[in-house]
């Protein structure tokens, strides 16, 4: 099978229009395969503080972005940033550190809450974006990974 | 004095409020969704801030995002315009848990005002002239005997409803045996809530409101009515002050009863009492929204108040800056609202504002959330701007208003200004002889 460009096309418009992940075509001893990752690149997110008024948290459509270099870890609330888990300890993580998805990146505090930013992704943290203590909005970029 | 408010909406209610703050020498924080990073509230605010994606019951409806985005700005107060939060009793809990200044009443007269059936008894319980109707019913063979009770026809509504939605106008008791369950789960489906009761069907009715206004120190101000008979389906489009079916009497009359009952209530902030008036003539109490509502200008123009300014007033503590004696119309005022949807259709009309020029000239306000160039995007109400006329008499207002939407142009979207168009120019309107059917019949 010689695909040409214009297949390929197809073969990703299929993808884009179904809610398959992959799509694999074997014809005599070619083989093509179309794969996308199992969901949007997000950060996920666990309010680590019971009780108070906070509402539910959707972090598998908070928005995360794949422009340029690397990939974002965006933040999913209003709040104010902070690094490490108090301010006698240490970063969470720092430039250089390798991280794994589930990996607890820094907090986003809101309305008295400490949530707990997790990432989604496997890499290398390249750049900081935002310094400790500062207020972010939603959407704002706070890591620029380089996924492995 | 509170110095940075936080706008808990959109729009041009956001724009609004927005001004009065400007001018009374505030700083002020916008909240926007992701879609909105270009409207103009987003861009006017001293302050912006992203609260969520466009979806607003993750963005204007969430409260923690809205109380984070006043925690990192250190705004004092929060003003939650109409619609969204604005009577929800929870965000105003919650705002004064967080040491926030809500703008508006408190949480106990939002709770109190806003289920239906307990306003009503409410009223009643204040002595003002109220709509016959039923306690919530429980089953169909109970609603039947409420029906009955009352006499048909009948209106069955929604007791979460609103915006006219969940309504049915019931003949007999065949009609409302056929359709009770179908209304339940409606209702279940829209409010979340299943609760129905019934109302006096009044043929041809008027829809007249009063504007109120109370401080916290039992003052209550009466600042006439107005005319929202001009209606889709529930909906007000169009919008005047003072009513051309109110005798002066029977004004003052209202006024001082509303004035008694509200300062009973111990009132505070800026609310709306609606009533029906009937084809004798009489004004029954239908409900009380307890915020500002869409066409407060019409009442601002005719009565020389800023009604933005006042309720922040009340909410600092100060007494109400109004005199003594209550306040009498000077002219007549008309609001049409400008949405963007098909003047026939009604469909819906979102997108990209390609050019606009909005009306001028001596005597004409516009209120507006949008630019030449802006978007309208589908997340949120059509309204996208009110035209509002002030003129010495009603025909001079008709005739300015009928001008003034001659020279509005609004490209790359559909709007309504043909329909007001069409309602400004048509006989019965310009005598004044119309009721909440009316449209409803010009369209028929």
């Amino acid at each position: 099978m010689k695909l040409d460009l214009d297949q390929l096309r197809d073969l990703i418009r299929l993808l884009d229009e179904s809610n398959l992940t992959e799509i694999e075509v074997e014809h005599d001893d070619d083989r093509i395969r179309v794969r996308r990752d199992p969901a949007p690149l997000a950060a996920a997110s666990q309010p680590v503080a019971p009780g108070a008024v906070a509402g539910s948290t959707h972090p598998s459509d908070a928005p995360a972005s794949e422009e340029g270099e690397g990939s974002y870890v965006t933040s999913p609330f209003v709040g104010t940033f902070y690094r490490a888990p108090s301010p006698e300890t240490d970063a969470f993580v720092e430039v250089g550190d390798s991280i794994a998805p589930g990996q607890v990146l820094c907090i986003v505090e809101a309305m008295k809450l400490m949530n707990e930013i997790e990432s989604e992704l496997a890499g290398t943290i390249v750049d900081v974006l935002v310094e400790n203590g500062k207020p972010v909005e939603y959407g704002d970029r706070l890591f620029r990974i380089e996924t492995t | 004095m509170f110095d940075k408010v936080l706008i808990a909406n959109r729009g041009e209610i956001a724009l609004r409020v927005i001004r009065t703050c400007r001018e009374l020498g505030l700083r002020t924080v916008a909240v926007h969704s992701e879609i909105d990073t270009d409207a103009l509230h987003t861009r006017l605010a001293d302050e912006a801030i992203c609260i969520g994606p466009a979806d607003p019951t993750r963005s204007y409806l969430h409260i923690p995002a809205i109380i984070a985005a006043a925690e990192i700005t250190g705004a004092d107060a929060v003003h939650p315009g109409y619609g969204f939060l604005s009577e929800n009793p929870e965000f105003a809990e919650t705002c004064a848990q967080c040491s926030l200044e809500f703008i508006g009443p408190l949480p106990e007269q939002m709770r109190r005002w806003g289920d239906k059936v307990s306003a009503r008894a409410l009223a009643k319980s204040l002595d003002l002239p109220t709509i016959e109707g039923t306690e919530l019913v429980e089953d169909v063979d109970d609603a039947v005997r409420k029906a009955e009770a009352l006499g048909f026809p009948v209106l069955l509504k929604a007791s979460g409803g609103g915006g006219g939605r969940g309504m049915h106008i019931l003949e007999s008791k065949e009609e409302l045996r056929a359709i009770f369950e179908t209304a339940r789960s409606e209702s279940r489906a829209a409010f979340g809530n299943d609760a129905l009761y019934f109302e006096k069907f009044i043929e041809r009715p008027r829809h007249i409101e009063f504007q109120i206004l109370g401080d916290k120190h039992g003052n209550i101000h009466v600042l006439g009515e107005r005319e929202c008979s001009i209606q889709r389906r529930h909906q007000k489009i169009l919008e005047e002050a003072p009513s051309v079916a109110l005798s002066d009497e029977m004004r003052n009359d209202m006024s001082a009863t509303i004035q008694r009952a509200m300062g009973e209530a111990g009132y505070i902030s800026a609310g709306t009492l609606e009533f029906l008036l009937d084809e004798r003539g009489e004004l029954t109490f239908l409900e009380m929204n307890p915020r500002i509502q869409v066409e407060h200008p019409v009442t601002e123009l005719v009565m020389g108040v800023d009604l933005i300014a006042e309720q922040i007033r009340i909410a600092d503590g100060q007494p109400l800056g109004l005199p003594e004696r209550p306040l009498s119309a000077r002219g007549h005022a008309i609001e049409c609202r400008i949405n963007a949807e098909d003047p026939d259709t009604f469909a819906p009309s979102p997108g990209t504002i390609t050019e606009l020029h909005m009306a001028g000239g001596t005597g004409v306000r516009v209120d507006s959330g949008v630019y030449g160039g802006g978007r309208v995007p589908p997340n949120y109400d059509p309204l996208i701007a009110k035209l509002i006329v002030h003129a010495p008499t009603r025909t001079q207002a008709i005739a300015k208003m009928r001008r003034a939407l001659s020279e509005t142009l609004i490209g790359g979207i559909r709007t309504n200004i043909p329909l007001h168009q069409r309602i400004l120019a048509h006989p019965a309107f310009a005598e004044g002889r119309f009721s909440t059917r009316f449209l409803d019949e010009l369209q028929a």
